[in-house]
């Protein structure tokens, strides 16, 4: 099989990789960039834990083949806040409890950002739907549902600012 | 001598996690984030046959792929470790001795596989694709046999054995009766009776398993495994037996958890194929269960037949309970558990808070050509409790008296008493009070009138009750009467260093219950440390003393148990210390804010780091008789068992046309004695209803007549997502536990204990006007058309 070569923006950095024709956009950010946010969870598509943004859109990066962001932006959940300054988003789980075991952390960050710059004031139920297809199996959703409404309720009244890579 | 006990300031306090920061940025660390130079990646094949014979196993093909660096087999690997025996070599486990049948596990299955997903061989390549490649190059010449897939079935004489080295394909078999059960039934003047199916469930983390072994040779022999799992320690002593290789050269690291519910409390095949594979190829060597394997081949749980009948009188009050627990456990006995867990819990839980004198059950577990069962978050009391909230609804529907009245007329009271069915005591609650304050915050009253005006517009919605206990905080007294004599130590030990920092190391091993910052409070406490100064360090072998691991509710116990008499060791001689210096009586010295002061002089202070750099480095400031100065102490606490209680109602609303059932409420009424951080414990119960709410209306692991998992993706093992799970409505009592030095109660376990016997009924509520009787979970679409399509042709058989 021929490997491509593809040239993206990875958080920001333009990176320039040769890639399987089958490789997995979740292979070439954790294996090759190293970038272990990312997570697998179940490999079809079902379960958000290796959602990234590609050109500001949430994709699941298990189901993405890498040549397929030749030429575009990813942001993965490392691209998103700093440890100094924490996204809006970061800190409303942080208060909230939306954390337990971390490991659909990432995924939940990806798409909860992902939602507040498509709809900056949600309801309760367009979250609960909106992140359907981000799985947790610790929390039971009542933190992550009330982060994502604190951090909305935030940022609309310019009380906190998304942290962009 | 007397020392201060400082005031509280974090124990109870709704503080924000420590750990978070690094997760919410992706830069937690899990088994698969680690890579290692040279490191290979494994891949196993499975049997795609329930039960098959293993004529041959052809690697040839799969060998000569560049890149491929061994393929192994059981010849290859089962006499060098192995086999694996549950209930034997089991450090932890049930020791049913006699009472059990055997099975003998093979690292890798040689002559027979016995479920869809056995592993067979295992292909170690430079990566994880290629592996998976080479895989499909394995030809395993197959002869299939005749699967055991149903366990009432496989009780009969003429069924195929499971395993032919055994007698019976009923592996264990135990009963029980206190009070005179027939003759209560016998007189009573009523009987209900019912069949309950508890369907097969998974505790299915997001993260699946996954291991990495790196066995080096020569002089520096020895394995470091870095794991995903529960029980740092004892899979070092699993691993250092099976392997022969001492524990001193034998280090066990379990990094971050992606959750673990049980799952990851056991010791598994892959666990030693993999350091066996590390040796054989001198390199280290990752393996990182798929979702497919993960679903197919860890563990499921819980798959019980429950032959239910309770006797009460005419006002409703139950006179004697009688349960038969028949359990479909899969091919193998998990380690160290053994099968018998899931229906011995569901038997010891059938009680919980009801005052019944006539008392019976009988367990058995059974061997399918299935995926084999073990733990599984609130092991088998989940299924004690449907089992009993469901015919005590049965009753009170057919004496017409109020599901809350009868269970507040069954109701023990709230002090400290025998538990009748063994084998501990409870440790007192609030049985009644969490009944009637579920029913406060739910606004029964008129939630039972708008249920009426909806019917009338052919709306069904449904009111389900459970009123529950959890067994927690499992140490040595509760495994001693479950039948496993050995004792529990965990050790904590607590250091204050040279510059005044604290550290807290432990062996228990978290999997997302935050100890990083729940053990930070105790400890910040426990010395009158500032939490920042506090640091915790859990779950290497190497770092930190012997644990028994996380599991059954107990680490927030045992943890705290363990740092409050560590802690107590410390003050006593940091308080000598700081007597000397200020030239005060070790009576008055007091604790807080990372200092010590004078009692009635707060300018007559030491700080933490002034009084360690004393210990550590002037012995000439020191008072003659400090002893050993290090600041250093490392105690164990073994508590005795504890139950927490509490109330759940579920309102669900049930779609007749399509079969959906939607939850609309969960009312969580519980008492787990003194609250640690409410943030977390909130956490851990509204986690444990959203599992309840998947096993009871969304999860299957449905197989075929033939034995073929039919569950194999998570497309169609349904997790709840964000749209399935309402918010939790939780409210607490708060009743000290007597049995606990911190006054706590296991509680991780109480909101899937408890949740599907509140769904269960929920859905029993809302189609009462269709007479059906709902007696399986989960309870699906599919499965509510069917019930109400039945109810439909016997009524229209009725009228014609």
């Amino acid at each position: 099989m021929n490997k491509h070569l593809i040239k993206f923006v990875l958080n920001g950095e333009p990176r320039e990789i040769l890639v399987e024709p089958n490789e997995l956009l979740m292979n070439v950010v954790r294996e090759r960039e190293s970038l272990t946010g990312t997570k697998y969870g179940c490999g079809i598509g079902e379960c958000g834990a290796c959602a990234v943004h590609v050109d500001g859109q949430p994709l699941l990066s298990c189901i993405v083949l890498a040549a397929d962001v030749d030429g575009r932006e990813v942001v993965t959940v490392e691209g998103i806040g700093s440890y100094g300054q924490l996204d809006p988003v970061q800190e409303a789980f942080l208060d909230e409890g939306g954390v337990q075991c971390g490991y659909c952390t990432p995924g939940m960050v990806v798409m909860s950002r992902a939602l507040l710059n498509e709809n900056p004031n949600p309801t309760e139920l367009e979250v609960r739907h909106y992140m359907r297809g981000s799985l947790c199996r610790c929390t039971g959703y009542s933190g992550i549902v009330r982060a994502v409404l604190s951090a909305a309720e935030k940022e609309s009244s310019g009380k906190a600012v998304p942290v962009a890579s | 001598m007397s020392v201060q006990t400082p005031q509280h300031r974090y124990v109870g306090e709704r503080l924000v996690r420590v750990e978070d920061p690094r997760l919410l940025r992706g830069r937690g660390q899990y088994v698969d984030d680690i890579d290692l130079p040279g490191m290979a990646h494994a891949a196993f094949v499975r049997s795609p046959f329930p039960h098959a014979r293993i004529n041959g196993i052809d690697v040839e093909a799969a060998l000569a792929l560049d890149g491929v660096f061994g393929i192994f087999t059981g010849k290859d690997l089962n006499h060098l470790a192995g086999p694996l025996i549950a209930g034997r070599n089991d450090y932890g486990g049930a020791t049913l001795g006699s009472d059990l049948l055997e099975t003998k596990r093979q690292l890798l299955a040689a002559d027979k596989a016995r479920h869809v997903g056995d592993a067979v061989a295992v292909v170690v390549a430079r990566d994880r694709y290629l592996a998976e490649d080479a895989c499909e190059l394995v030809h395993v010449d197959w002869e299939p046999l005749p699967a055991v897939v149903d366990a009432n079935e496989a009780l009969s004489d003429d069924s195929p054995r499971v395993d032919e080295a055994l007698a019976s394909n009923n592996i264990v078999h135990k009963d029980f009766e206190t009070g005179d059960v027939q003759a209560a039934m016998d007189s009573a003047p009523h009987v209900f009776r019912k069949r309950f199916h508890h369907g097969r469930c998974h505790p299915a983390p997001l993260e699946p398993r996954g291991i990495i072994a790196d066995w080096t040779t020569g002089a520096d022999r020895g394995v470091t495994v870095w794991i995903s799992h529960q029980m740092a320690h004892l899979m070092r002593t699993y691993l250092s037996e099976l392997l022969q290789m001492p524990e001193g050269r034998l280090r066990v690291i379990v990094p971050d958890v992606g959750g673990g519910f049980g799952l990851k409390a056991h010791l598994f095949t892959e666990d030693v194929v993999i350091p066996l594979v590390s040796r054989a190829l001198d390199r280290p060597v990752k393996w990182i269960e798929d979702r497919y394997e993960n679903l197919a081949a860890s563990n499921h749980a819980r798959e019980v037949f429950c032959d239910i009948e309770a006797a009460a009188d005419d006002d409703g009050r139950l006179l004697a309970l009688r349960m038969k627990f028949l359990g479909d456990v899969g091919a193998y006995s998990p380690v160290p558990y053994t099968p018998w867990i899931d229906v011995g819990m569901a038997a010891k839980s059938m009680l919980g808070s009801y005052d019944i004198d006539n008392v019976g059950y009988t367990t058995d577990a059974v061997l399918t050509n299935k995926c084999p069962t073990g733990a599984y978050r609130g092991v088998g009391q989940t299924v004690g409790q449907c089992a009993r909230e469901s015919i005590v609804d049965d009753v009170a529907r057919k004496l017409d008296i109020d599901p809350f009245e009868l269970r507040l007329r069954n109701c023990i009271g709230d002090e400290p008493r025998v538990n009748p069915i063994g084998p501990h005591h409870y440790d007192g609650g609030s049985y009644a009070e969490c009944l009637r304050k579920a029913r406060d915050v739910l606004g029964y009253d008129e939630l039972r009138e708008r249920q009426l005006e909806l019917r009338e517009q052919g709306r069904y919605i449904g009111i389900g009750i459970c009123n529950f206990m959890e067994h927690g905080a499992w140490g040595s007294k509760t495994y001693r009467a479950h039948g496993a004599d050995r004792p529990f130590i965990d050790l904590v030990r607590l250091t204050v260093e040279p510059g005044g920092s604290v550290v807290v190391a432990t062996g228990l091993t978290p999997n997302g219950q935050g100890h990083e910052t729940t053990f930070a409070q105790l400890a910040a406490d426990a010395l009158g440390a500032d939490l920042e100064q506090v640091r915790v360090v859990q779950a290497d072998t190497e770092r930190t003393p012997f644990s028994m691991g996380t599991r059954g509710s107990r680490s927030g116990v045992v943890g705290s148990g363990a740092i409050l008499r560590a802690a107590e060791d410390l003050r006593e001689k940091m308080a000598q210390i700081a007597a000397h210096q200020l030239e005060a009586a070790v009576e008055d010295i007091e604790f807080g804010g990372g200092k010590a002061s004078v009692r009635g002089a707060p300018s007559q202070a030491l700080t933490f780091r002034e009084i360690a750099q004393i210990a550590y480095f002037a012995p000439e400031k020191q008072p003659e008789d400090i002893g050993e100065p290090a600041l250093v102490s490392t105690r164990s606490y073994d508590p005795d068992p504890t139950y927490g209680n509490g109330t759940v109602v579920a309102v669900v609303e049930v779609d007749v046309k399509t079969g959906i059932v939607k939850t609309e409420r969960i009312v969580f009424v519980e008492d787990c004695g003194v609250v640690l951080n409410p943030m977390i414990v909130d956490g851990q119960i509204a986690g444990g209803v959203a599992q309840g709410i998947g096993q009871s209306l969304l999860e299957q692991l449905a197989y075929d007549v033939d034995g073929q998992l039919l569950s194999g993706t998570l497309k169609d093992f349904l997790y709840p997502t964000a749209g399935d799970v309402p918010s939790v409505e939780i409210a607490h009592v708060v009743t000290p536990s007597p049995a606990t030095t911190s006054g706590m109660k296991g509680v991780a376990e109480s909101g899937i204990i408890a949740t599907p016997a509140a769904v269960v009924n929920a859905v029993a509520d809302a189609l009462s006007p269709f007479s059906v009787e709902v007696d399986h979970t989960p309870i699906t679409p599919n499965d509510v058309r069917a019930l109400l399509r039945a109810a439909q042709a016997s009524s229209q058989a009725a009228t014609t």
